[in-house]
């Protein structure tokens, strides 16, 4: 009895767990249909055309999905059970790519995010803070310089990534980091970088090394298939999960330093781990695709003036948000023009941008936190 | 010389440790032998070799600005690592405690907050409760009763679902207080929690810290900034000039002419009956 009362008594009080509103639910399921739609049209056209309900019957062909050998096939890299060319096409070349997308841009906004709440800095994003141009030198280093190495390309990427966060957050700290100090020197060895990459292609004596850097440097997807999707799944997987977990510190984090660490937070120990898991997400999905530009700073903004800014439903929402954009985005690097592929970020600048101004001139309180 | 000077430090000794019927107060908070600065400068900004924030009562904290007041707070807090000397909170070195462990005991509100806009007001009191719970905890019906006391105290029941961004000065101190509050520790520390509100507000948020020490025996350590309202609120002041304590206790006591000339710089009549009052008249020259 007196159980239900008390039960009774919260009952007028919002449900805290119930942060989940209505328009997140309508969010989410708004980039769920986006990405399907996308991912569908990924999968029908191309050189081997097939019909919406070719490609669906393909992509739904109860024989592949259901077939243990073929996931095998496609997870683990063992020997491809025998289907028909449309699910081959299907299953081996168009659908991975649409996978790649969904980890890269799912790990890139989730790692905007971070890098925002953490150097609590609308500007923040993997690229501003040195992540994107380090992992880029380090990948256009390789190409050019020690071509051997080639096979290593995520993983150099991701240590590239890492270096130069780490030069930033050193040159940041003194005593203790601020967003203003990291951010500036995130500028400051981001230029630095970037020169390094611009004076390495004058190294370069092959046209199609540079051509392979370019589209590295922009962001593409293009030749992806199941091996990008079998490196990526575990640590995105573990980068995504941390991140839901921790958007409760970050919205601690966002209080403020000094209110942080009085409500008893060990602010630069929560804020370096969470930047650990936040170049974690990058890399993945730099090591995938590429240095996609503008991705990481803006799916984390549109998403902010949807759902709001509590991280525990901004974090949803970039989950849902990030892959929408990348494989719609795909869909037109893929497509848009007859015969050519271009690189994903040049197509992901193309519609972000623009529709990030958008919302700059719509909205009054565009970038604050 | 000596003889005198050390008259006066015992005449002290002895009033750190009674109250004015002479019994003994037991002090939440000690400081001793503080020396204080910040990392990026040599200078010694606070040097006092002993402070007490007596239990369970209200302690304001003044002085003129660059006194030291906030410097002191900060380390009182364990924000700033003293350069010399030790805080006991009950009787424990700050030092032994862990971050959330301390933050259990001891509530701490900055001067500045950072503005949030869009966070709502029950939502920023629940992060008041973010030292009792683990990382993957969810929210407790113990968290439950804490906020909603938390936001009865503060008075703040009307505007819980609002958005911090639209709140004005006075509602937006009263909901930090709130999420002070709903920490429910035994000791608080608040730096200048009226500056910059209009005279309602800030007469509610003393009115909140006055009853929060009486009915729970809390014990609050406040800066404030306003010395007449300092002493006609707190139970003890402490007057803090260039660094150095300069005098503390009951307000009857503290609050004397040579006190506002000396510490503040301004001339000012001060009345004991019917209560005390403090009329600042004119700034005294030759003051930087």
């Amino acid at each position: 009895m007196r159980e239900a009362k008390s039960m009774g008594e919260h009952a007028p009080t919002r449900q805290r767990d119930g942060w989940v509103t209505g328009t997140l639910i309508v969010f989410c399921l708004a980039s769920t249909v986006v990405t399907i739609v996308a991912g569908l049209i990924q999968v029908s056209f191309g050189e081997y055309s097939m019909t919406f309900g070719e490609a669906w019957r393909a992509v739904f062909n109860p024989d592949v999905v259901f077939d243990l050998d073929a996931w095998s096939a496609f997870l683990f890299g063992t020997d491809l059970p025998e289907m028909d060319t449309g699910s081959v096409v299907v299953w081996t070349l168009r659908l991975p790519r649409v996978f790649v997308g969904i980890i890269a841009g799912a790990t890139l906004a989730v790692s905007g995010a971070i890098f925002q709440a953490v150097t609590r800095n609308e500007l923040a994003s993997p690229f501003v803070l040195g992540v994107s141009s380090g992992a880029g030198f380090a990948v256009l280093a390789t190409l050019v310089v020690f071509s051997g190495l080639s096979p290593f390309l995520p993983l150099i990427a991701a240590l590239g990534g890492t270096f130069a966060f780490a030069v930033v957050y050193t040159i940041a700290w003194k005593g203790g980091t601020n967003p203003v100090r990291l951010v500036l020197a995130g500028v400051i060895v981001n230029m630095v970088f970037q020169s390094l990459q611009q004076g390495l292609f004058f190294f370069a004596d092959d046209l199609g090394v540079v051509q392979t850097a370019i589209a590295w440097l922009t962001g593409s997807l293009t030749g992806t298939g199941w091996g990008e999707v079998r490196i990526a799944l575990l640590p995105a997987i573990v980068a995504v999960a941390i991140a839901l977990a921790g958007s409760r510190q970050l919205n601690v984090l966002m209080l403020g330093e000094r209110t942080a660490q009085s409500l008893g937070m060990r602010v630069e120990r929560v804020r370096f781990f969470l930047s650990a898991v936040a170049i974690l997400a990058a890399s993945v999905a730099i090591a995938i695709a590429g240095v996609v530009s503008f991705f990481g700073l803006v799916v984390p903004h549109i998403v902010r003036n949807t759902v709001g800014g509590d991280y525990r439903r901004l974090m949803v929402g970039c989950l849902f948000a990030g892959p929408a954009l990348m494989v719609t985005a795909d869909v037109g690097a893929r497509l848009a023009l007859d015969g050519i592929q271009m690189p994903v970020g040049v197509v992901t600048g193309l519609i972000g941008g623009p529709y990030f101004l958008y919302l700059m001139r719509k909205q009054q309180s565009m970038g604050e936190l | 010389m000596d003889h005198t000077r050390q008259e006066m430090d015992r005449e002290r000794e002895q009033k750190r440790i009674t109250d004015e019927d002479g019994v003994a107060v037991e002090s939440a908070l000690v400081g001793d032998d503080l020396e204080l600065s910040y990392p990026t400068s040599e200078e010694t900004i606070v040097d006092c070799a002993r402070l007490d924030v007596p239990e369970g009562a209200v302690t304001a904290l003044v002085g003129p600005n660059g006194s030291g007041k906030s410097t002191l707070l900060k380390a009182l807090s364990n924000h700033l690592e003293p350069e010399a000397g030790t805080v006991r909170i009950h009787d424990e070195d700050l030092e032994s405690f862990s971050q959330k462990e301390l933050a259990r005991e001891l509530g701490v509100l900055s001067q500045e907050n950072d503005s949030l806009g869009s966070i709502t007001v029950e939502d920023l009191v629940y992060h008041g409760r973010y030292p009792h719970r683990g990382f993957f905890d969810g929210v407790s019906d113990e968290d439950h009763e804490a906020v909603e006391r938390a936001i009865e105290l503060a008075g703040i029941e009307h505007i819980r679902s609002a958005e911090l961004g639209q709140l004005s000065g006075g509602q937006k101190q009263l909901a930090w207080i709130a999420m002070v509050l709903a920490q429910e520790t035994d000791v608080l520390l608040l730096d200048e929690p009226t500056t910059f509100l209009d005279v309602h507000h800030q007469f509610r948020v003393l009115e909140t810290i006055r009853q929060l020490n009486e009915e729970k025996g809390v014990t609050v350590a406040v800066i404030l900034h306003d010395i007449s309202q300092a002493a006609r609120f707190a139970d003890y002041l402490i007057a803090m000039c260039d660094g150095e304590l300069y005098d503390w206790g009951p307000p009857e006591e503290v609050v004397t002419e040579t006190l506002l000339a000396d510490v503040f710089g301004v001339e000012a009549t001060v009345r004991c009956e019917p209560e005390l009052q403090v009329l600042p008249k004119r700034a005294l020259p030759n003051r930087n």
